[in-house]
């Protein structure tokens, strides 16, 4: 076929002007819809700040929920609250995926026989309940009726306490999985107080922890954690030494000088040691002679010979750490965990506790002036009985408030048969759980975020909680609301049903008691108004009192005693931990918390079995191997994780995942841990057996890929991640304040020779400082900057591909594996949170074709996203590896995308995006100062990273003033300054401060 | 020879058919400008009368430009403000006072948009005492509100920022 030049032109011509003429059309016009009366607080493109209370967990952190234009879009922590003093876990900012999940239960629900769902109105629902309820109170069975929370305090749990008393039932299940019953019953049997006091790790110089995660779980990990940096930072001064006793190497354990694992279960008898060699050696403080001579009675079996024999550790290093701890002065020894779940928990804990009393840390950093409300909670043993009585058919009705027991108790318990012995089942539940999936009745309740309430974790915090937003479906209701609304059909008549905000009238009728209580001096309404812009009133302990030791020789001998049978274990021995991410189980439906990775396996959107190599070589297990664990009590299999972070012969999972409902993002992820425990509670302390359990493990010769992001556990001899060992660093800061500090020179280093030109900056050059010797490893700055800059969740296939999109990722490192295969390894983890290092000569930038990378006069790499055309040369250029390629435009399922920051672009298919050092609070920040007439001050722009993090080892400011404190942190610690992979002569804009090892 | 040299091109010509028309599209609606007139609104609503022939402050109804980055279309309240007597009567009005007495806003429509990709704030503008028709044209003289051609376009914006010495870094107004 010929085709002539001109008829190719004119087929052209017109294919041209028919393509295009579409594209001509002018765009849709949009609408702009302003209020009908306009909100005083809401201005047009400016951010509110509401106070509130975390409930993700039983902690009650303070929170600042920022909204705009009537949508929450994020979560930060309360710099006012004191529990956790401005910052906030991963947790607790994913408390937005709570509150915009797509998967929340919109209407009334009514199981129908054939156990299909119907939906109703409100109305029909609360005929519906009243009809049932009012049959049950008729027939004389009010009593009959239960109601299951979670923890709580406050109104809520008043109203609740109100309608049982109504209908004349004293049935009131407070269940949560972790709920310290071991502690409490150790504690009524050292100072006869069955309580979980609060622990002050600021002031302890000796920290020795006995399986205590506090840096990621145990009972209030973001204010321990700010405490634990605050004492044991070298900028702090002394920088506390912190032991770690436990089978597994969790979070906290590598964050440890020290890690020791005695045989499991034995951890008791080592402290019991520890108090031997101190009360022999007189080193024992605040306790008269008596006591001295009644505990060293105690101790009578527990010489460090004795439990070298029991534990496995050295008597010599019982000896040193006894001594260590004694001559600390101050000093804090706590426990839970992974060294409980036998039937010498009790006992365990008393030893620590007696471990405490003669190193006189009781009054002063155990204390008992301002103890935990989780001690209210019910033990699980009490839980087991209730499950008894349904099963009998003494239950008519039963009522669920945002509690997940069928799947947080053992599956061998068979909560959910015990269900149906009950004919009504009322669950007031945001989400499809596998509770509310067996309830008959289900009431859509708003989420905290939307609610009224208050919440008092421990005695003298009051945090108050009010509704950031316009409920997002308008079909939820509160609560308390309801609840008012029943309480008033049932005859317990109210003036708060009237009126039309129920329980906002009847939490503040609350407070209004609670002001009277603290006899304040403000009239009412200001005090009101202020404690909801702080967030709650916090009010100061009245001083520490003393708690003296009560326990008598012939009480606890007997406890004791049981600390001297050294377990022999089976085969293996599981041990369990709330996961950091998803706690007990209740995280899971977040995306968030499913796709930041586990910071220690680095492992996402499932869950795994941690086995020790020399366990994993005898079974032939490989990384990643499927492994079916099997205990008297239940099956599940999961890959395995082989590292030396679990004491041989220990095998460790984390709780939380395996649902079988709960929604899209819950639902198929990994092994329900549960499944393994045994119904029965614990003799002892009448808790969970969660730990210590005996178990099979089987090779199911399949082999799964795990969805971790870790390039490579080891460094391979890259200095990646600096350490410096305290004498050399007191070495050079003394040089340093004689001023005979010389610094290294070499390529690359600030002031050697360079062929690129320098760039100006004229006004800012931002940087940032990030102390490693300070980073825990958390990755809440992971979960902030996933929620400020709008970055997609892939999901696990992309994960695996390599494909997450996360710009700010910690880096987890193990100590490199001794030279002899037979040597033991403690492979003690390193974390480095790797972003953007905004370099000066920045490799990303000079191969852009299109000049979408490019260097900002304040020292930025921007990227362009619309010059973007998809090359990716920047991140093949990039050493560091924080570039993210949009391999697909990801979704956020309606009402996930109401979350999205509308100060950042939500970039598309084809578009390299990295950390900008959060640009747009930059930006916000020097608006602000404008609008004000002012320069910038330091300190006031914080990323989001810096926000969150619990430690404080992110510091951002401007490098063009000296007086900024990230200038101040790298003059004061030059020494330990360096950057990474300097080498490359890249100048990055982010030093790192060298971890510090003693 | 020649021949075969042309031949050989003859099965690429659909390519290269596609690659110019995909050229001259992006052409085009890159020349494309916008509409002279700017959108239907609910209500007949003059600036010309308001701004032009009653000289009311843009920043009366449009007070946001100095709060921060939003102008704001004015409340319902607000019209109301004035219009609970002034002219209350004209069928126009009459719709305002409807939509007050029913508490519905009124959807205006949105005459001057921008791309996505922008992050435009008006106060540091108006500190810097821009004159509003510098962006928004006559405003006072327009009876149907039309939108200003040259903000949707960046080289406008980035001479303006030059020859004020002001910020001309990318992250300026993309983020």
């Amino acid at each position: 076929m010929e085709l002539k030049r001109r008829d190719f032109l004119k087929i052209l011509g017109g294919a041209t002007v028919a393509t295009a003429l579409p594209g001509c059309t002018p765009k849709k016009p949009q609408s702009l819809i302003p209020y009908v009366i306009p909100h005083e607080e809401i201005i047009p493109g400016k951010s509110v700040w509401y106070a509130g209370v975390c409930r993700e967990c039983p902690a009650g952190c303070g929170i600042h929920v920022r909204v705009r234009e009537g949508r929450a879009v994020k979560v930060e922590g309360n710099p006012l609250n004191p529990v956790n003093s401005g910052s906030l876990c991963s947790r607790g900012q994913a408390s937005l995926q709570g509150l915009y999940n797509p998967d929340r239960i919109q209407h009334p629900l009514r199981k129908r026989p054939d156990g299909s769902w119907e939906q109703l109105s409100w109305q029909q629902a609360e005929e519906y309940l009243l009809e049932q309820l009012n049959g049950v109170i008729r027939n004389g069975k009010g009593n009959s009726i239960a109601w299951m929370t979670p923890h709580l305090t406050g109104s809520l749990d008043a109203l609740i306490e109100d309608f049982l008393g109504a209908v004349g039932s004293r049935r009131r299940i407070r269940y949560e999985p972790i709920a310290f019953e071991a502690l409490k019953r150790a504690n009524r049997i050292s100072f006869g107080r069955a309580e979980i006091p609060d622990h002050d790790f600021a002031s302890a110089k000796f920290i020795l922890s006995f399986g205590a995660d506090f840096l990621e779980t145990w009972i209030s990990p973001v204010g321990y954690t700010k405490d634990f940096t605050a004492t044991r930072a070298f900028d702090a001064g002394a920088g506390a030494k912190y032991v770690y006793v436990g089978p597994r190497l969790s979070l906290t354990a590598t964050n440890a000088d020290e890690w020791i694992a005695p045989k499991p279960g034995t951890e008791g008898a080592l402290a019991m040691g520890m108090v031997n060699v101190i009360l022999t050696s007189g080193e024992a403080k605040g306790i008269s002679l008596a006591d001295s001579n009644e505990i060293l009675a105690m101790t009578r079996g527990f010489a460090p010979k004795q439990v070298e024999e029991i534990t496995g550790i050295k008597a010599e290093r019982i000896r040193e750490l006894a001594l260590e701890m004694a001559a600390a002065g101050s000093s804090i020894a706590v426990g839970g965990g992974t060294v409980l779940g036998s039937d010498t928990e009790v006992a365990t804990l008393t030893a620590i506790n007696l471990l405490n009393t003669i190193c006189g840390n009781i009054g002063k950093t155990v204390r008992f002036d301002t103890p935990l409300t989780l001690s209210h909670l019910q033990s699980y043993a009490d839980l087991t009985r209730f499950v008894q009585s349904m099963e009998q058919g003494e239950i008519s009705a039963l009522f669920f408030t945002e509690t997940n027991p069928v799947f947080s108790t053992p599956p061998a318990l068979n909560f959910t048969h015990a269900m149906t012995r009950v004919p009504l089942s009322v669950a007031f539940s945001s989400f499809m759980d596998e509770t509310t999936a067996q309830a008959t009745f289900v009431l859509p309740v708003h989420t905290p975020l939307e609610s009224w309430g208050d919440y008092e974790p421990k005695r003298g915090a009051y945090g108050l909680m009010q509704p950031v937003m316009q409920p997002v479906f308008p079909t939820t209701k509160m609560s308390g609301d309801v609840l008012i609304a029943i309480n008033d059909k049932i005859g317990r008549r109210t003036t708060f049903s009237t009126s039309e905000q129920p329980f906002f009238e009847y939490v503040k009728d609350r407070w209004n008691s609670l002001h009277r209580q603290f006899g304040e001096k403000q009239e009412f309404d200001r005090w009101w108004t202020e404690a909801l812009a702080n967030g709650g009133v916090f009010r100061p302990s009245s001083g520490p009192f003393a708690v003296r030791w009560t326990g008598t020789a012939s009480e606890l001998s007997g406890i004791l005693g049981e600390l001297k049978r050294g377990e022999t274990p089976p085969d293996f021995v599981l041990v369990t931990s709330p996961s950091i991410n998803l706690y007990d189980g209740r995280g899971a439906n977040r995306p968030w918390l499913q796709e930041v990775p586990d910071p220690m396996t680095q492992i996402t959107w499932g869950n795994w079995i941690e086995i020790h190599p020399t366990d994993a070589e005898k079974l032939n297990i490989k990384r990643g191997d499927v492994v079916q664990l099997t205990t008297q009590h239940g099956v599940l299999e999961a890959p395995a994780y082989v590292y030396a972070g679990v004491r041989p012969g220990v095998v460790a999972m984390p709780i939380g995942q395996g649902h079988s409902e709960y929604g899209r993002y819950a639902k198929g992820n990994g092994a329900n841990v549960y499944a393994l425990f045994p119904p029965l509670p614990l003799s002892s302390s009448g808790g969970m057996q969660w730990s210590n359990i005996g178990v099979r493990v089987v090779n199911r010769g399949e082999h799964v890929k795990l969805a971790d992001v870790a390039g490579s556990d080891y460094l391979h001899g890259r200095n990646i991640v600096q350490v410096v060992s305290i004498e050399e660093l007191l070495r050079q800061t003394k040089e340093l304040q004689e001023g005979t500090y010389k610094e290294e020179e070499g390529f690359g280093k600030p002031g050697s020779a360079s062929m690129y030109q320098e760039h100006e900056h004229p006004d800012h050059r931002w940087g940032m400082t990030i102390d490693l010797d300070k980073c825990t490893g958390c990755s809440a700055c992971v979960t902030a900057c996933y929620a400020e800059n709008n970055i997609p969740v892939v999901g696990k296939e992309q994960v695996q591909l390599g494909r997450e999109l996360s710009w700010l990722r910690i880096e987890r490192y193990f100590d490199d594996p001794p030279a002899d295969p037979q040597a033991p390894h403690n492979p003690n983890a390193e974390f480095l949170p790797m972003l953007c290092q905004q370099c000066d000569n920045a490799p990303c930038e000079p191969v852009c074709p299109v000049y979408a990378a490019y260097h900002t006069p304040e020292g930025l790499n921007a990227q362009v996203y619309n010059r973007c055309v998809g090359t990716r040369y920047c991140s093949n250029n990039c050493p560091y590896k924080v570039r993210r390629f949009n391999w697909f435009d990801y979704e956020w399922p309606e009402p996930l995308n109401w979350q999205l920051n509308p100060d950042v672009t939500v970039r598309s298919k084809g578009v390299m995006e990295k950390c900008t050092f959060c640009v747009q609070r930059v930006v916000e920040g020097k608006n602000n100062a404008k609008m004000e007439g002012r320069s910038v001050a330091d300190g006031e722009i914080t990323t989001a990273c810096q926000q969150a993090c619990p430690a404080q080892a992110i510091v951002f400011g401007d490098l063009k003033d000296p007086e900024s404190n990230v200038n101040k942190l790298r003059e004061k610690n030059k020494p330990r300054g360096y950057r990474v992979l300097e080498e490359l002569n890249t100048q990055p804009a982010v030093v790192y401060l060298k971890e510090i090892r003693s | 020879m020649r021949l075969n040299f042309v031949r050989s091109f003859i099965p690429c010509i659909p390519l290269y058919a596609f690659v110019a028309i995909v050229m001259l599209m992006v052409m085009l609606v890159a020349g494309c400008e916008r509409q002279e007139t700017g959108p239907r609104q609910p209500i007949a609503f003059s600036h010309a009368r308001h701004a032009g022939e009653y000289q009311i402050n843009c920043q009366y109804c449009h007070s946001g430009v100095r709060k921060g980055p939003n102008a704001y279309i004015p409340s319902v309240q607000m019209c109301m403000g004035c219009h609970q007597l002034v002219a209350a009567n004209k069928p126009e009005v009459m719709k305002i006072r409807q939509a007050w007495e029913a508490k519905q806003p009124i959807a205006w429509m949105k005459v001057n948009t921008m791309a996505d990709f922008v992050y435009f704030n008006h106060y540091p503008h108006i500190a810097k005492g821009v004159d509003c028709k510098v962006c928004h044209g006559d405003v006072a003289s327009m009876v149907e509100l039309k939108p200003f051609v040259k903000v949707n376009n960046m080289s406008w914006c980035v001479d303006c920022h030059r020859e004020n010495k002001a910020n001309i870094d990318c992250y300026t107004c993309h983020r």
